[in-house]
């Protein structure tokens, strides 16, 4: 079994902010996926997007790029 | 706390759920409907007069309890969040959509699930059009649908949907004022005591799992992830064993009594509505009613709209009738479904995709 790690989990308003981030991280080449939302955070559309704790800033620099609002900041052992 | 976040938790959980359903089934619900959001909030329309159907009026304490144990436990857990403001009407005729989608099916997604545990092979053939439901709304969710944001209310807003649910409670256990079934699949329930633990329990689970038919497909489909699917999946296989040992297990079409029919392209469609309202909406008909009971009006505005059109429903004969064995003659009696119903089957795809196309998220 992969071993867990403590990971940026960012939650959105919407499933459609959340498909904004996957476009827009792709564009600007982050690294990153989307994810349901872990059952540990109630918040949320039901889905989420994921990072490396080191990649927060660039991940904050992103969605302010592409307009998208950030509902809750998380950090979470995936 | 990570302890719901395993497969193996989520199966497990997903059991207990099957367990309840399969006891509720056990001291009395409807044969093969012994947890259906969709026929019990028909039934509550029915006990409160919204609709004139007399076999099929009861007020669902199973319904109740989903709302206010998912209430008890998001307040519990400190989850509870009251709000409000994603295009409301919308969701209100997505909840009639989904209602309509689902008697013409004659279920919801959770009884979906429990006939095709039960070897109704209708079930297994509507979970083709679920699919595919789910699947066109997966499309228009990459293409940027949204119904917008919802945002923080008042606190008491949230609660006002378990509080009603509640005074429905009340009403129907200490007063004779709603109207109850003598006879159909209305006169069939477990006692209420049951019924109610039955409802808070699942409730609770299901608002802790995030348990959601639709989102479980949508997650399998969108991003290869299984969870949620884990826990359909101890939910269905509990009760196939609860049906194989019960000698409630029969596979076949046009099968008498277990309230369907083998009308398998309206199946099919019925069921695409549901799983395409569902995706738009954000989850199927029992997660609206946890997200109401957690807090969100929204969620609550979607529920009242699958309350209304259940009314609709049965009051222009949209709602598909199930095979049945006439009593005289011991024929088979096939089930259908209505002209009117299709024509609202139709309807409803067309108001689908109008609200599909038109909800977009703004580019910026």
């Amino acid at each position: 079994m992969r071993k867990k790690e403590l990971k940026l989990v960012v939650t959105f308003h919407t499933t459609a902010d959340a498909m904004a981030m996957e476009k827009a991280a792709k564009d600007f080449g982050l690294k990153g996926r989307i994810i349901p939302v872990p059952r540990v955070i109630s918040s949320g559309c039901g889905m989420s997007w994921t990072s490396d704790l080191l990649e927060k800033e660039q991940v904050l620099a992103v969605m302010e790029k592409a307009g998208i609002d950030v509902e809750e900041l998380h950090e979470v052992l995936i | 706390m990570n302890f719901m976040n395993s497969k193996g938790k989520l199966l497990g959980l997903g059991a207990i759920c099957g367990v309840i359903a399969a006891a509720l089934a056990y001291f009395g619900n409807p044969a093969n409907m012994a947890f259906c959001i969709a026929c019990f909030i028909r039934d509550t329309a029915g006990a409160l007069g919204l609709h004139q159907a007399e076999v099929v009026q009861y007020a669902r304490p199973e319904t109740i309890g989903l709302v206010i144990g998912a209430f008890l436990i998001a307040i519990g857990t400190k989850e509870y969040k009251s709000t409000g403001g994603s295009s409301p009407m919308t969701r209100f005729v997505l909840g009639i959509c989904m209602m309509v989608g689902a008697l013409i099916f004659l279920g919801c997604p959770l009884r979906m699930i429990l006939r095709m545990s039960a070897g109704d092979l209708n079930a297994w053939v509507a979970l083709i059009g679920f699919v595919l439901g789910i699947v066109t709304g997966v499309f228009f969710l990459k293409k940027g649908f949204t119904l917008g944001r919802a945002y923080e209310t008042q606190k008491m807003s949230g609660s006002v949907i378990s509080i009603l649910a509640l005074g429905i409670l009340i009403l129907a256990t200490f007063t004779s004022l709603l109207k109850v079934s003598q006879a159909g699949p209305g006169s069939m329930h477990a006692p209420i005591i049951l019924s109610l633990i039955g409802g808070l329990l699942f409730g609770a689970i299901a608002q802790k799992s995030r348990m959601c038919f639709a989102g479980s497909i949508r997650d399998v489909v969108m991003l290869k992830n299984f969870d949620l699917f884990f826990g359909v999946l101890g939910l269905f296989i509990v009760m196939l064993i609860y049906n194989v040992v019960m000698g409630k297990f029969t596979i076949g079409f046009d099968t008498p009594g277990i309230i369907a029919h083998s009308d398998h392209l309206w199946n099919i469609l019925g069921m695409y509505i549901v799983g395409f309202a569902a995706v738009l909406l954000g989850g199927c008909p029992l997660r609206q009613l946890i997200l109401a009971g957690q807090g969100s009006s929204d969620s609550a505005i979607t529920v009242l709209g699958m309350l209304i059109g259940s009314a609709i429903c049965h009051n222009f004969g949209l709602a598909s009738s199930g095979t049945a064995l006439n009593p005289e003659t011991q024929e088979v009696v096939k089930g259908a479904v209505t002209a009117n119903g299709k024509v609202a089957g139709i309807i409803c795809i067309v108001v689908l995709f109008v609200i599909a196309f038109t909800n977009k998220r703004k580019e910026v």
